[in-house]
């Protein structure tokens, strides 16, 4: 026997030997496999804020209300609903709802769950968007009052996320350990099992009120590396990716195999150290606005896919002032002005971003450069997550890259961003403060658009961030399947189907 | 024998507290876990009453205090962002860990040894410099690279193995590959030297005067000599791979130890990290134990007995 034919009978060996491992990749029509970045870290909807985490827990807990993309409410636990006065809503639960295990979900459970998520030893994280909340009074079975401390207008909407019904006679059973791992709720989908580190297994429930979804199962498994999971959708291993960076989008297109959504995205910031010179001088902030050309930045980075933001509420968010035009790129005026501030050959200065943003080295450098034009010399600080935040807390940034979700309801990031009382970091404005308190509490929607579109128009004005963009993020959908996602971004597959 | 045991397990207690007190103090150091515990818009007061909580206020020397005082009872607490008791999380993931090292092993001593003796009975010859290339050419690959590369033909081309996870034995043939190869290519060249030098030993040259055949003169006289350096870089390694194989794991969704620290950092979980850090250490101590001890039977000169 020739080398040859022994090198290709070894070959022959090993494919032989491989093709045995084989296992079957096709996915049952019934079956729906969903890759995100990370496993969650625990199934218990009030013990943690981690996205990949919330997106399995919505598709095993559901919540009174069905938050609505323009931060309205359609029923879900809660039939109907009216406002008794403004610190109060009067709620009717749906009758016929059951938890996985059978239990009644029932005004007691909504009360038991409104209490337990502000139990110290649960350390809720989201306790803090729930405290505009008083207490939840039983009337009847089906009937509950619920009261706010002050008027409080995204109240149902806040509800509508963070307040997951849970059932009491189990949790009294198994404590909240146990339930973490092996949670029953009354949702579309109740948990079969958790590999931990594998995947997490859901199947249909079949007596849940709402619409039927119409996959029997669902797995979701975490997948880090991105490039791993585009090879799953391609095979048809998975028929829903997250997290695709925009350059592999092409990729995923051009193999006839799967589609992208559009849907969600997030809202990258540029902040300033408004306390410090030279950003405490409003002339220098309204410079670097014209100073970077945000178009190019969209064109280059993002396949101009981004949206401009003309001030900090995103354009696609209630509220926003609509006669605002973004910041147009002008590098001359932003060397007048800087003139005007006293800063005629510009400055040095700092700029740190967080390194697990995505493509934020690229977005960073950019900026740099468009700076380093009007004399601006910027040096990049690239910090890992915690320190970054440290830091921030700390104040020690000059300028910072930040984001928020683009999410629905102005109060649930403009609150938080600029209201003094929650953080005064880089930037305090009393009048802002005075109108944030009042945006909260006007329950008129229109009245209320009214003064989200004062702050808007004040930060514009004052700029105490350069407004960037709205990166839409995406999903990968393998053809098979019907798939929107959700502008929150969360992965609640009860919508999704298999295509005819 | 006993004793040259007991006094190295002995050994490994100074290097767990030695190393429990460096993992503690280090990640203590990088950031506060609170913080990232808890939602970006949470309060100062919300922040602060976690932090009482979790006992984060106190002095760091109180801190390792009360960390040391349970873990010599064996609780190392319970994970910040999973709310299950950290040596629970590891013990689910470390047989992962060791069915990946233990396949990547054997993957790489499978190819790598034929080879490297082969290479050096033929030294100069085709199948050294072709084997001694690829060994050049395996340690150079970066295993990231070559996992993705792997994905791109068995699974995207071919679609003969699964992408990622843990399942089947067809799970672990890529992973296994990936982080096997550059070992196959260390390997490889080691026992290539290691043998060249031993085949010029006067005992190698007796064995052929005695008329020995070449395969018992290799196989038996020389490769047993040869073996010695070979198990202690192997023993260093696998220490290495059990908890050093973040990137394979993240490349193949691998639910090994690697990941979960590394995931530990970022997040600052204290209790997780300084429990999978002793743990790895404890591992890597033991291995090497094992590998002292498989010197006794290699090389029957190496006795640990006491002088007496």
């Amino acid at each position: 026997m020739s080398h040859w034919k022994k090198f290709w009978s070894v070959i022959g060996i090993i494919a032989l030997i491989l093709s045995l491992f084989v296992g079957t990749a096709t996915a049952k029509k019934d079956v729906l496999v969903v890759m995100q970045e990370a496993e969650p870290v625990g199934l218990d909807l009030m013990r943690s804020s981690i996205q990949t985490t919330m997106s399995v827990c919505y598709n095993i807990h559901d919540t009174l209300f069905a938050p609505q993309e323009d931060a309205s409410v359609k029923p879900r636990i809660a039939e109907s609903w009216e406002k008794v006065d403004d610190l109060t809503w009067k709620i009717h639960i749906r009758h016929g709802v059951t938890f996985h295990n059978g239990e009644p979900v029932n005004a007691q459970a909504v009360k038991f769950s409104f209490e337990r998520a502000f139990k110290d030893s649960l350390k809720n994280p989201h306790k803090g968007k729930l405290s505009a909340f008083k207490e939840v009074k039983v009337l009847d079975d089906y009937t509950i009052l619920i009261t706010t401390k002050e008027p409080y207008a995204p109240g149902l909407y806040i509800l509508g996320y963070y307040l997951p019904i849970v059932p009491p006679k189990y949790i009294a059973k198994v404590g909240d350990e146990e339930y973490n791992i092996h949670p029953i709720g009354c949702g579309p989908y109740k948990l079969e099992k958790w590999v931990r580190g594998e995947e997490i297994v859901l199947t249909r429930y079949e007596k849940y009120y709402g619409p039927k979804p119409a996959f029997k199962k669902i797995i979701f498994k975490g997948v880090p590396e991105e490039a791993s999971r585009i090879a799953a959708l391609l095979t048809g291993e998975a028929d829903v990716i997250s997290g695709v960076s925009i350059h592999q989008r092409k990729k995923i297109l051009a193999s006839g195999k799967a589609y992208l959504t559009n849907q969600m995205g997030v809202m990258p910031y540029l902040g300033m150290n408004t306390y410090k010179p030279p950003f405490n001088n409003v002339k220098v902030r309204r410079a670097m606005n014209y100073a970077i050309n945000r178009q190019l930045i969209n064109k280059a980075l993002f396949n101009g896919k981004a949206i401009l933001c003309p001030g900090p509420i995103s354009p696609r968010t209630f509220g926003h002032d609509p006669t605002l035009k973004p910041y147009p790129y002008d590098p001359a005026r932003a060397k007048k002005l800087l003139s005007e501030a006293g800063y005629p050959n510009g400055f040095e200065t700092r700029l740190a971003y967080p390194t697990y943003m995505s493509q934020i080295q690229e977005q960073a450098e950019a900026i740099a450069a468009d700076l380093a034009k009007v004399g601006v010399k910027v040096k990049l600080e690239p910090y890992e997550r915690a320190v970054m935040w440290q830091r921030y807390k700390a104040r020690k940034h000059a300028m910072y890259i930040y984001w928020w979700d683009d999410a629905p309801e102005p109060d649930r990031y403009v609150y938080s961003l600029f209201n003094s009382k929650v953080r005064d970091y880089y930037y305090k404005n009393p009048e802002v403060d005075k109108l944030l308190d009042l945006g909260r509490t006007i329950m008129d929607r229109k009245k209320r658009a009214e003064v989200y579109h004062k702050i808007d128009r004040m930060l514009y004005n004052d700029a105490p961030w350069v407004f960037l963009y709205v990166i839409p993020e995406v999903f990968g959908v393998s053809n098979k399947v019907e798939y929107h996602g959700r502008r929150d971004g969360f992965l609640d597959m009860r919508t999704a189907k298999p295509k005819p | 024998m006993g004793r040259y045991i007991l006094r190295r397990l002995w050994h490994t207690i100074y290097v767990v507290v030695g190393i429990s007190m460096i993992a503690f103090f280090f990640i203590h150091l990088s950031g506060d876990p609170v913080m990232l515990m808890l939602p970006a818009d949470a309060s100062t007061q919300e922040i602060e009453e976690l932090r009482q909580k979790l006992g984060f206020n106190d002095p760091l020397y109180v801190q390792y205090w009360h960390f040391a005082t349970k873990a010599v009872q064996g609780d190392f607490g319970e994970s910040l962002y999973y709310h299950v008791p950290a040596m629970e999380l590891i013990t689910e993931r470390l047989p992962a860990s060791l069915e990946l090292a233990v396949a990547a092993m054997l993957v790489a001593f499978l190819v790598a040894v034929p080879l490297g003796i082969l290479s050096a009975v033929k030294r100069g010859s085709f199948i050294d410099l072709g084997s001694m290339l690829g060994a050049l050419f395996g340690l150079s690959m970066p295993h990231f690279w070559l996992g993705i590369m792997l994905i791109l033909l068995f699974s995207v081309k071919l679609g003969w193995l699964p992408t990622s996870g843990r399942g089947g034995l067809s799970h672990l043939v890529m992973p296994a590959l990936a982080l096997g190869m550059s070992l196959m290519a260390m390997f490889a060249r080691l026992t290539r030297s290691v043998m060249l030098e031993v085949l010029n030993q006067d005992y190698v040259r007796t064995a052929r005067a005695k008329g020995l055949k070449e395969r018992i003169v290799i196989g038996k006289h020389a490769l047993k000599n040869a073996l010695i350096p070979l198990v202690t870089v192997a023993g260093m390694q696998f220490g290495f791979l059990i908890g050093g194989t973040v990137i394979i794991e993240t490349v193949f969704a691998w639910p090994g130890v690697g990941r979960l620290v590394v995931q530990a950092i970022f997040n600052r979980d204290y209790p997780l990290v300084q429990a999978t850090v002793l743990v790895l250490a404890v591992l890597f101590v033991l291995v090497n134990l094992l590998v002292d001890l498989l010197y006794v039977y290699l090389d029957p000169q190496i006795s640990y007995l006491e002088e007496k």
